[in-house]
């Protein structure tokens, strides 16, 4: 339907597209008409486009010998003539007319200098990469020497161009080596491929370029020779890779040994892409000891850099990751422990510690690779996990201006005094290293630095976030027998100090800190009990009437968890108080808070409790206004928080223990019908229904979810009484909605009726047209059209105006306006 | 020129530089902290400090009971506070000229200097630091005047005895030199003394040197001082803060090209940051107050006390304790609330802004409206029936030793529900808290110091580049406490001139210039000439008059006729008879062309040796030697004059005449 309709667009909108006199469409238009088109051409089977719409063919002849197109339509063009070209079918219609050789032959275009704009030489580019589906158009390409123009522009000045054109030449390249182009060998079982002798020319003049980029002096070029190669590394496969790499071998290990500092990267890049295909496996191809050339000896500036990178990889062989590891944790070696006499200081390393922007820089290297080796769980091999952790820890304890006369060997120290960064780093990988068991004996320690940190008046607000996620860490990876006393006497009055800071930032942490220690800790019942007796719930229930809405909000968190922790527990005197005063003060925050997010926290916490346990008196009493509120809250987020507590307590009621009710006699029907009552009680209908015709499409979508699972659930129980249920429809919005559809059924359903000539039953006439106060729940649910509310719902609100039909009667009017505009200008 | 160190204390300097004529003395700061070797004084009769026993040696030798009393495990003495003040015997206080003050805490010692010791000059300050200081001042008069104490006690002072002391008593230094407060007489007669600047005003004195103050960023009307001659600048930096808090900022620039730098008032607690200080201030504030206890600040009646009112009024609110009073008992209280308000000139631009609006730049005016804030001259009076607790506390003095702080912690001390915070640095908290021990109230210490750090100094001093930096020694030095500390000190290259008390320091440079003015008639009557391009030369025969340190050349006063009725009493009157001076030369001459100008006038047999300096002429057949060197010139020729008038012409051919 709809692309019929755009069909019959199509040969005007090319008619403005091709006119020389109008302004072309902005980018996106001509792009989504272009992801139109693909999406066309994908569906369409190998049946051509342009069969039916001769209109593109002369669109695409008209640009390309019109005088005076505009770059933006003939990028479009070449773009799309390319997508048209995909299929060998419309290859040859194109070809055949000569139209393909007359598109991207830039010497016969009308307009030669175009050439000059990125755009144009991007959409060339573009038109090609889009065509490459087959055999004959890689022959295009080379028979008409375009492959020398594609390494030209592989150096463009436009990083774009620049890019695409490399995409290409790796596209070239993966489709020689793809099935149909290489003599598969018929021996079974041997790997042998190679490429037909008719590609090989091909493959050798891309190849040769790579070389040639590698060995040049102009750094940019070897950039892309450099990423370039690393693509073909990635994506192709024998025999090019192996071929490549042989050409390659020399140049690369004249660049590596030279050790210049910006290729570092993209050389590791290459050597990562090695390592992931069969080259690694081969010593004559080097692959290892490439890498391991770039580490050196540990003693040449960049060898920092190349061993954090080699630390990463993935795939990289033992030896090699050890040898790394061992480099990169030089500069933390160096700076945390004494000088050993015999063993003569790294002088490179020295001096890039003495000053300040390359000490923190290579400490933090140091930190996160060795953070990133813990998150693997790595084995160490020369040097203990214990002395690592014990040099983060005397790094950590630099940075907050403590340190052992005997290390001031090295003026790193000045440097570190309240350097944020290598403080956050160095949390990050104490953190990290809980992973291993064999320093729990440091514990002690590590607690001691954190605990300083969260002291420390000068913390910055990201540090004491940092600290706070080491701690828990730490706490949650071990409970030790004395952790209840540490937190209670040495965690909480810090915590309790920080929940008055003047930084919102870090009450805010702070109390998430707490949620999350308390859901870590649930079933510790000397952690809930702890809680309570040190006056930290107490302080959580004041952070509730904080300034700061955030902070609110992880208050009204951190006291969710309080209270669910208390459910746990066997009679806690302070317990039923705790709930109570929660209660209080979070219903007014859902009433009243101006902010969002503290009513989200609160509608969240009611959905955690009741997921968490059965309803309790104090929760039930709540409930109802709860769903009142939440659901007419303005806040859309609030509202679908509000619906997915429905969600929860619907199953929470539905599934309470129906076998248990069935042996006292009482069925199934009895219980669900209870439930039901229940929920009419809580008010959930009132909500459902009323979110079913909410302004904001999540909600709908939401409510009519759960009243179709509603409305099954009715159905599974097949005796069940339609008329069970009864929901008065007066005075409430959706009521009048339903009465409304209640109304048109009927009146479409007495016009039905009067047409057939049947008198009907006056029974039917006589409910229908009048106002009814009460219908029963089923029924309700049987007006609403849910499946299709849900169907409608389900499309995104825009469908509508993104339609490619849309896009083209825009383009059209746009043109058209531009015409009166012109009249209006005489 | 010289610089006399009357106080070894960094942040309490005083000093006296000797500039030119001049005596300027720069600060005198009172060192309050020997009031912590002496017992508080109550405000309120205290039974416990009342019943303390008197001191008595172990062998019973020495009996003090009278002088000194045990508290809480140590001595202290039982009588009126006393005060160390510079030393006054390195220098003859009465030859200053004039006293610099650069902020209110560093003119304590103001009444010492000025009054009894024949001081006759004046005192620089700016409006701020003298009504401020004047407000300290009294308050601290009417601190010691409320408890009067019948005694003074000196004996254990002998220093036989004192030798003999427990410490810390033992080790108090100087002890003899230490006095009690002035009174409220010595005060006003010493700020009558007092002449108001502002910032960037230039005042002479005595012609000789040029001083300006500039605003230092630290205090209200807190200033640093340029002393200036036409050819030398010192500076004298003390008490500074790039911190942006209400004062107007410090200006920099202009402390650029001091030949001499005096760098003293950095920050106390250099490891405390004031922000992080701050927010701890705060949260144990809340904390506390959350938790049903009271808050007591010791502080200064002025200065940092007004930026805690400001944090905490924004902080109260967020921290949902907007119901809890504060009070500040001070004598002077309300003067220090009003004055900050009036001063809007002196403060930094973001309020001064406010007070065009109109609003008052402070914000404490409305904690004051909404009765949120509350002040009282005392304990005693409207406060005790409007006392509501908990509350926080804002009150003097930061000893701990006298002012309403006493009965504070009497009062308070045996809870641990409440708190102390103390925020001035000046006062180790542990001495503070000795005679109260044991405390079961908390106590925070949180030293709020925004005077510059190390690390903002040594960049000010990278962009100022004085070419010397005179410092205090503990500056020179990392704290004693942190030895590793290297951070925490001055690292300058050439390093700086540490002073400590009674220290005399040469200022190690030479004066070498000196302005004087020519009179225009005089100036009309030289005859330049160039010598080469852009310069000129003239000589000059004047008369050079020197009055009130200004020299000005004035022309030579023409040989009156004598008055034929008069004798001539005295030879030495008569005016020197003016001979017309002979011409300067200058320039040199040249060997060739002096040698070709011999030839052209006879002489034709030179023989030319080279020297070190120049060269030899041989005039063999005269026997003639002309020495030509790059400075002189001889002709050495016996016995015949016209000879050598002929070639001393030729010589002067080659050279230029003035």
């Amino acid at each position: 339907m709809m692309d019929s309709d755009c069909f019959s667009l199509l040969p005007a909108v090319c008619l403005v597209l091709a006119d020389p006199k109008q302004s072309p469409p902005d980018d996106t238009s001509l792009e989504k008409l272009l992801d139109w088109f693909k999406e066309l051409h994908s569906h369409s089977n190998g049946q051509v486009l342009f069969q039916h719409q001769p209109c593109l063919l002369e669109f695409i002849s008209s640009v390309c010998t019109s005088k005076t197109t505009d770059p933006a339509i003939l990028s479009f063009t070449l773009k799309l003539t390319g997508l048209l070209a995909a299929t060998p079918q419309g290859f040859h219609m194109l070809d055949e007319g000569g139209l393909l050789v007359y598109v991207f032959e830039r010497e016969a275009w009308g307009v030669c200098d175009l050439w000059e704009d990125a755009s144009v030489r991007s959409g060339w580019l573009q038109g090609l990469l889009n065509m490459l589906k087959h055999q004959q158009a890689l022959g295009f390409l080379c028979g008409n020497g375009l492959i020398k123009v594609i390494l030209q522009l592989q150096n463009d000045r436009s990083l774009f161009v620049a890019c695409l054109a490399n995409q290409l030449l790796v596209h070239i390249l993966h489709f020689l080596t793809s099935s149909n182009m290489t003599n598969g060998s018929d021996v079974v079982g041997s790997s042998e491929t190679s490429l037909r002798s008719d590609w090989v020319s091909v493959s050798s003049e891309i190849m040769n370029a790579v070389v040639e980029a590698l060995s040049s002096e102009d750094h940019p070029q070897v950039l892309q020779g450099l990423r370039l190669l690393s693509q073909v590394l990635a994506q192709c496969g024998e025999p090019i890779i192996s071929t490549l790499w042989k050409d390659v071998l020399v140049p690369l290990e004249v660049l590596i040994n030279r050790g210049s500092e910006s290729l570092i990267q993209t050389l590791i890049t290459v050597l990562e892409a090695a390592l992931g295909t069969p080259l690694l496996s081969k010593t004559e191809y080097k692959v290892e000891e490439l890498l391991e050339a770039m580490l050196g000896d540990g003693n040449r500036r960049e060898c920092f850099q190349c061993a954090a990178l080699i630390v990463k990889l993935e795939k990289c062989p033992e030896v090699l990751k050890r040898k790394a590891t061992d480099i990169i944790l030089l500069p933390l070696h160096c700076v945390s422990t004494q000088p050993q006499a015999e063993k003569e200081m790294n002088v490179v390393l020295k001096e890039q510690l003495s000053q300040k922007a390359s000490c923190i820089s290579l400490l933090m290297q140091s930190l996160s690779s060795l953070a990133q080796l813990a998150h693997t769980k790595y084995l160490f091999e020369d040097i203990s996990v214990h002395s690592i952790t014990s040099s983060v820890l005397l790094l950590l304890r630099m940075c907050s201006g403590h340190c052992p006369t005997s290390l001031l060997h090295i003026n790193a120290f000045t440097h570190l005094i309240g350097c944020c960064k290598v403080q956050r780093c160095g949390l990050d990988t104490l953190g990290a290293l809980s992973v291993y068991e064999e320093i729990l004996d440091l514990r002690k320690d590590i607690f001691g630095v954190l605990l300083d940190y969260l002291q420390s008046p000068d913390s910055h607000a990201t540090v004491l976030k940092k600290t706070f996620q080491a701690f828990k860490r730490w706490i949650v990876c071990s409970p030790f027998p004395d952790l209840l006393q540490f937190i209670s006497h040495d965690l909480f009055p810090v915590l309790e100090k920080r929940m008055c800071d003047l930084r919102w930032e870090v009450r805010d942490s702070t109390l998430e800190f707490i949620t999350q220690l308390t859901t870590a800790l649930n079933s510790n019942s000397g952690f809930t009990e702890a809680l309570h007796t040190s006056g930290m719930v107490s302080i959580l229930l004041s952070s509730l009437a904080d300034a700061e809405g955030y902070v609110r909000a992880s208050a009204v968190a951190a006291v969710g968890e309080a209270v669910a922790a208390s459910f746990h527990q066997t009679v806690l005197v302070s317990n039923s108080k705790l709930l109570e005063e929660a209660l209080v003060q979070m219903m007014a925050i859902l009433s009243q808070d101006t902010e969002g997010f503290p009513r989200r926290a609160v509608v969240h916490a009611f959905t955690s409790w009741l997921k968490g346990s059965h309803l309790t008196m104090g929760l039930e009493s709540s409930l109802s206004s709860v769903l009142s509120l939440g659901g007419s809250d303005f806040d859309w987020e609030v509202k679908m928080l509000t619906l997915e507590l429905a969600e929860v307590l619907m199953e929470k009621t539905l599934a309470c223990c129906p076998y248990a009710v069935q042996n006292s006699g009482s069925s199934e029907e009895t219980h669900f019908t209870q439930a039901l009552i229940k929920f009419k009680d809580f008010g959930l209908f009132d909500l459902l229904f009323n979110s079913l015709f909410d302004c904001d499409r999540p909600v709908c979508e939401k409510a009519c979810a759960l009243l179709i699972k509603l409305r099954t659930l009715i159905a599974e129980i097949a005796d069940l009484d339609n008329s069970i249920l009864f929901l008065n429809l007066c005075g409430n919005r959706w009521g009048d909605e339903v009465q409304g559809r209640y109304l048109n059924k009927q009146q479409a359903k007495a016009s039905v009726c009067v047409k057939n000539g049947a008198t009907g039953s006056d029974e039917g006439m006589d409910c229908g047209l009048h106002c009814i106060k009460n219908i029963s729940l089923p029924n309700i649910l049987q007006i609403l059209d849910l499946d299709d509310m849900q169907k409608m719902l389900t499309l995104s609100s825009d469908h509508v105006v993104n339609s490619p039909r849309s896009l083209m009667e825009d383009i059209l009017s746009a043109a058209q306006h531009s015409e009166e505009n012109i009249v209006d200008c005489y | 020129m010289k610089l006399y160190c009357l106080s070894g204390h960094p942040t309490l300097p005083c000093n006296v530089l000797k500039f030119k004529s001049t005596t300027i003395m720069l600060d005198c700061g009172l060192d309050t902290t020997a009031a912590l070797y002496f017992l508080p004084l109550p405000l309120v009769h205290s039974p416990r400090l009342s019943k303390l026993p008197g001191w008595v040696s172990k062998d019973g030798a020495i009996n003090l009971e009278k002088e000194l009393k045990e508290c809480s495990g140590r001595v202290f003495v039982d009588s009126q506070p006393e005060f160390c003040l510079p030393e006054k015997e390195l220098l003859d206080l009465s030859t200053i000229d004039v006293i610099l003050i650069s902020n209110y805490h560093c003119m304590m010692a103001l009444p010492y200097i000025t009054e009894h010791t024949g001081f006759t000059g004046a005192v620089y300050a700016t409006e701020p630091t003298l009504q401020i200081g004047r407000l300290l001042m009294e308050e601290l008069v009417t601190f010691m005047e409320r408890v009067p104490k019948a005694q003074a006690a000196t004996c254990w002072k002998n220093k036989e005895i004192q030798r003999l002391l427990p410490g810390p008593l033992k080790d108090a230094v100087d002890v003899w030199s230490w006095r009690k407060c002035y009174s409220v007489q010595e005060v006003n007669s010493a700020l009558s003394k007092v002449q108001l600047v502002g910032y960037s005003q230039k005042v002479e004195l005595f012609g000789a040197v040029q001083v300006t103050p500039l605003s230092s960023g630290y205090s209200l009307g807190s200033s640093n001082w340029i002393i200036q001659s036409h050819y030398e600048k010192v500076s004298y930096v003390s008490g500074s803060s790039l911190l942006t808090t209400h004062p107007q900022p410090m200006e920099q620039s202009s402390l650029k090209n001091s030949d001499v730098l005096i760098l003293t008032g950095l920050t106390q607690i250099p490891t405390a940051n004031p922000d992080g200080m701050l927010g701890e201030f705060c949260s144990n504030l809340a904390m506390t107050i959350r938790a049903g206890g009271n808050v007591l600040v010791p502080c200064y009646s002025s200065g940092v006390i007004y930026d805690l009112l400001e944090c905490l009024y924004q902080f109260m609110d967020s921290a949902n304790l907007g119901s809890t009073p504060f009070y500040f008992i001070s004598p002077v209280a309300n003067s220090s609330l009003e004055f900050s308000q009036i001063f809007a000139e002196w403060l930094c631009q973001n309020k001064q802004s406010k007070v065009y609006l109109p609003e008052p730049p402070f914000p404490h005016a409305e904690l004051i409206q909404t009765n949120k804030l509350k002040h009282y001259p005392s304990i005693h009076g409207d406060f005790s029936s409007e006392f509501r607790q908990p509350c926080v506390v804002f009150t003097g003095h930061p000893s701990l030793r006298f002012g309403d702080v006493v009965h504070f912690m009497e009062l308070w001390g045996k809870s641990s529900l409440n708190t102390i915070i103390f925020t001035e640095p000046d006062f180790s908290y542990l001495d503070a808290l000795a005679p109260y021990q044991p405390l079961a109230m908390k106590c925070v210490y949180c030293p709020i110091d925004t005077r510059l750090n190390f690390h903002q100094v040594s960049k000010l001093l990278k962009d100022i580049q004085p070419l010397h930096v005179v410092c205090p020694e503990p500056y020179t030095q990392p704290p004693p406490a942190q030895p590793h500390r290297s951070d925490l000190m001055l690292e300058l290259q050439p390093p700086p001139m540490a002073y400590r008390r009674c220290s005399v320091l040469g200022l190690p440079f030479r004066r070498r210039y000196e302005r004087i003015h020519l009179l225009p008639e005089l100036a009309r009557s030289l005859v330049p000439s160039e010598i080469k391009a852009g310069v000129s030369v003239a000589t000059v025969s004047a008369v050079l008059q020197s009055k009130d340190n200004k020299h000005v050349l004035q022309p030579a006063p023409k040989p009156t006729p004598v008055p034929p009725s008069k004798k001539r009493k005295r030879v030495t009157e008569e005016p020197p008879e003016s001979l017309n001076p002979k011409p300067l030369l200058s320039g040199a001459v040249p060997l060739e062309p002096f040698l070709a100008m011999l030839h052209k006038n006879g002489i034709t047999e030179v023989k030319v040796e080279e020297t070190a300096d120049g060269h030899i002429l041989h005039l063999q057949t005269e026997d003639v030697l002309i020495q030509l060197e790059e400075d002189a010139t001889h002709i050495i020729c016996d016995n015949n004059e016209p000879l050598r008038t002929a070639l001393r012409d030729l010589v002067l051919r080659f050279l230029q005449k003035l």
